[in-house]
């Protein structure tokens, strides 16, 4: 086990090195101009020159990579000040640290993440496997169909709809905010409230309908039906047997999802206006702000890698037939 | 003066908010009407021209008069579309910026906006008036008010005042104004070299351009008649920074306050907090009041956002407002049949100016230079961005709050043909023998202006041109059509005045000197005749009569050169909490005053 957590975790590291190279050299190809950028409207070329200077873009395109690549590890010093490690560089718009502002911004995603991932985990697969027990029932057939509903549906239209009816219209929940957790429980958990809910609504779809089939599969599974045979309780068959089998493909994707979502999760947050990762990843894209796009690139693609080598142990520990070599 | 947009090439590009149709949320604008048509439900700005007058000492003298009913304490929640990048009030030029930055910054002079009529007065802030000139209008003099500090506690001298100034020289200071910098110094960017390195290797302006003899005066002498100093002085680069305390590009993150407001808790992208300046004293400011506590600003608010949020008026919203964000195009109607979100909202005509230029470096064909006038279906175009709400059909260059604006004054009769008078073109065509003449037109890829391209394309062909549609990238759109070598021959742009006075139109859009790239003059006109008569206006030390001879140049401009189409004036209508009260329009930077405002 420790072997393979190393090898995946070595691979990790080769992935995310080649995810900057690849993001560094590819913004450098752009026609964009990042000091014209910083410089107004009253740009003269010695205003041009000292951004230049300010910002390290006077060196040529490798050199500022390794730079960078360095200044993660060990902090860089720039005209405009130091740069503690992990330093990701300064944001050619807020002219700051890029690390304080994912820093600031991360909280807000992890929020999302997290609260959404228990809301649409726990409905999702308890709904499919209510539906998988009744299979065949006017109780499955509805949920299939309410799921086939949600899988349909879009967060930009359901977080709208959400948003005049249940804050501006009846005014039965907060609008949506983000305030730290460790300030005020309640408030926290409020303000997160109907994205979590809107969020789990597109993705609990996908996990009632994957969990019902699963569970229908695994239910007719040679191992359940021999357990049956024995006479174990309906329940025991159900939960103890079934549910194990069905439930490893479902963490797969579940760490896939989760590492997305915690790579920021653009649509929701654009639609309930909070401030998390995958705002700042498209704001720094509008911008041309290359060191804020490499880290929260090189942390969004850290979190979906990083999920992934869990997932992959969570495997190899749930199913025993999946023991990595 | 720019209104605030994102760009990408360059970040904040001269253009109308309207511009940038952002985000997976905002509608396309309503097409049939937008609203606004119900004259009993709509409250328009009335047509006249800004008579802003120059207030005297006893004006200037503080503390503002109390409102009614105005009560001390509470927060005031602000949506705002786009993020503040710059507090530093050397670097702020954009409309946003310029309005959030009258709660904490201080200038020699400043408007003062009357509380029943709106009216605009100009009066002396940080300065006992708005200066006294001699030596024929080249000198000008101010003396600071007694009592003046900064945040600290430390006061504010006229050495601050120099300090203001003289660090606008340096190579890092590049978005804000330039006005007063080159009449000082020289033209275009000449001014760098009298001061290259600012203050900051303790040089100065010499003593026959900027002096200082004592610690309440500051002289300002300018090689010719300067007419318009006192409002120069009122743009928000020309207060105080203490030199002790000038930390150069980092002061953009933490400048000191002189105003009522200090600045607390700047996260840039996300929010800004202002909190009371408790060494700011009432009795020397008559312009400003400090009624709330705080101003919880947070930014990323769509129009659609802010419209719902302000216009259902629940919870903490009621104490919200915002500074710039508009009523979305595709909210309008259903915002003006809600009689009580209309008893908190404002409609008032903004000093931007919405104009379609016309690259007269391809077009050098004066007659098809205004077949393209006549065609363009101004009406229709505003139509897409709002209808009446988001402006009115202009008919000249410069807009209805300039002083001495003719309302009658529209050559190409936009507001008889608001689809365009397709006639009167083809027949402009046909004598220039030119018919079927191809155009580029060239817009960004918001919603809004994909919309109007349409509408645009089919006037201009029905009027017997070929149009060929260019779609640029919204963020690098100021950047591409900025560019003085473009392939385009149509493609619009905003301007505001920076004061009341076309001073701030003519020269900036028209002057030949200033074509260049990411220049303003974006139709490239370089016509002798235009650029001897803008040296000669500029001359003019009577205020009032240089007012009325920058009018008239620009309808000589427009009459005779047809540099650009007039599309419309804008105009913003925007809503607030019902628990907010004190709300007053700042009708030179074309935003709601929140220097004025308190809970309920």
């Amino acid at each position: 086990m420790f072997r393979f957590l190393a090898r995946r975790s070595l691979g990790a590291i080769v992935i995310l090195i080649l995810i900057s190279a690849i993001t560094f050299f590819l913004f450098f190809a752009l026609p964009a101009e990042p000091a014209r950028l910083a410089c107004g409207k009253n740009c003269d070329p010695t205003s041009l020159a000292m951004i230049n200077k300010n910002l390290g873009l006077d060196q040529p395109v490798p050199v500022q990579y390794w730079k960078f690549m360095v200044g993660i590890f060990a902090g860089r010093d720039f005209a405009v000040g130091h740069c503690d490690a992990p330093c990701f560089g300064y944001s050619f718009v807020s002219q700051e640290p890029v690390w304080g502002t994912i820093v600031d911004r991360f909280p807000t995603t992890l929020s999302l993440a997290l609260g959404g991932a228990a809301v649409f985990l726990v409905c999702g697969i308890g709904i499919g496997m209510i539906a998988a027990w009744r299979r065949g029932t006017w109780i499955d057939k509805f949920f299939s169909s309410l799921s086939l509903l949600g899988a349909s549906m879009q967060i930009y239209f359901v977080g709208v709809l959400a948003l005049a009816w249940f804050v501006s219209g009846l005014g039965i929940m907060d609008q949506p905010a983000y305030y730290p957790f460790t300030d005020n429980p309640a408030k926290w958990f409020s303000g997160m409230l109907l994205p979590w809910v809107v969020l789990s609504l597109i993705f609990m779809a996908n996990y009632s309908r994957m969990t019902r089939s699963q569970m229908v599969e695994q239910l007719q599974e040679d191992h359940v039906r021999t357990a049956r045979a024995k006479g174990l309780s309906s329940r025991t068959v159900f939960f103890r047997y079934a549910w194990r089998g069905a439930i490893a493909p479902i963490i797969t994707i579940f760490g896939i999802d989760l590492g997305s979502l915690l790579g920021g999760a653009m649509v929701t947050e654009y639609t309930f206006t909070l401030h998390g990762i995958g705002r700042l990843a498209v704001e720094s894209v509008q911008l041309t702000d290359l060191p804020m796009l490499m880290g929260v690139m090189l942390v969004s693609s850290a979190a979906i890698v990083v999920f992934n080598i869990l997932v992959d142990a969570a495997y190899a520990f749930i199913d025993p037939r999946v023991r990595l070599a | 003066m720019n209104i605030e947009e994102r760009s990408k090439n360059s970040r904040r590009a001269r253009t109308y908010a309207v511009a940038l149709a952002a985000g997976a949320l905002a509608l396309a604008g309503c097409s049939s009407g937008g609203g606004g048509s119900d004259p009993k439900d709509s409250n328009e700005p009335k047509m006249e021209s800004q008579d802003i007058t120059l207030g005297t000492a006893a004006d200037s003298t503080g503390p503002a008069k109390d409102l009614a009913g105005a009560k001390k304490g509470g927060t005031v929640t602000v949506l705002q579309r786009d993020a503040f990048e710059h507090l530093d009030p050397g670097q702020i030029y954009v409309s946003d910026e310029l309005i959030m930055q009258t709660l904490y910054n201080r200038t020699l002079t400043n408007y003062q906006f009357d509380d029943k009529t709106g009216k605009a007065k100009l009066v002396g802030d940080l300065a006992t008036d708005t200066g006294k000139s001699s030596d024929g209008g080249r000198t000008w003099t101010y003396t600071l008010k007694a009592g003046l500090k900064y945040e600290d506690g430390s006061p504010i001298t006229s050495k601050d005042v120099r300090q203001a100034v003289e660090r606008l020289y340096a190579p890092y200071q590049t978005n804000g104004p330039t006005y007063l910098q080159q009449w000082l110094s020289g033209e275009g960017q000449k001014y760098r070299k009298a001061l290259p390195d600012g203050p900051y290797k303790g040089k100065h302006l010499p003593k026959s351009v900027l002096d200082t003899p004592d610690d309440k005066t500051v002289v300002f002498h300018f090689d010719q008649p300067r007419a318009e100093v006192p409002f120069a002085v009122a743009m928000p680069n020309i207060g105080a920074v203490p030199p002790g305390k000038d930390t150069k590009e980092k002061y953009d993150k933490a400048p000191l306050a002189s105003g009522p407001y200090k600045i607390r808790n700047f996260k840039p992208g996300k929010g800004i907090q202002f909190v009371k300046n408790d060494q700011w004293d009432p009795k020397t400011d008559s312009i400003r009041h400090q009624y709330v506590n705080t101003f919880d600003v947070s930014f990323g608010h769509q129009w659609v956002d802010s419209t719902r949020r302000l216009q259902a008026d629940k919870g903490a919203d009621r104490n919200g407002m915002t500074w710039t964000n508009v009523v979305d195009p595709s909210q309008i109607s259903t915002v003006l049949k809600d009689k009580e979100a209309m008893s908190r909202s404002l409609t008032e005509t903004q000093p931007y100016v919405d104009v379609v230029s016309i690259n007269t470096d391809r077009i050098k064909d004066k007659k098809v230079r205004e077949a393209i006038a006549w065609a363009f279906p101004s009406g229709q175009y505003l139509q897409q961005f709002g209808g009446p709400k988001a402006g009115e059909i202009g008919g000249g260059l410069v807009g209805p709050t300039l002083k001495g604006y003719d309302p009658s004054f529209d050559p190409f009769q936009k507001k008889k043909y608001p689809g365009g008078n397709a006639k009167k073109a083809r027949e402009l065509l046909k004598e220039a023998g030119k018919e079927n003449y191809e155009l580029v037109y060239a817009y960004g890829n918001g919603d809004t202006h994909q919309d109007a391209s349409v509408v645009v394309e089919r006037a201009l062909e029905r009027a017997g041109f070929k149009v060929e549609k260019k779609e640029i990238d919204q963020s690098t759109y100021y950047t591409q059509i900025g560019k003085v070598k473009n392939k385009y021959d149509l493609y619009r742009s905003s301007w505001g005045a920076d004061w009341p006075s076309a001073s701030t139109v003519v020269p900036p859009l028209y002057d030949g000197k200033n074509v260049y790239d990411d220049s303003a003059n974006y139709s490239h006109l370089n016509v002798p005749s235009v650029n001897a008569e803008i040296g000669k206006v500029a001359k003019v030390s009577d205020l009032s009569r240089a007012t009325s001879e920058w009018i008239k140049l620009s309808e000589k401009i427009l009459s005779d050169e047809i540099p650009a189409v007039p599309t419309f004036y804008n105009r913003l209508f925007t809503l607030w909490g019902s628990g907010i009260g004190g709300v007053k329009f700042n009708s030179v930077y074309g935003a709601v005053d929140p220097t004025a405002v308190f809970i309920k």
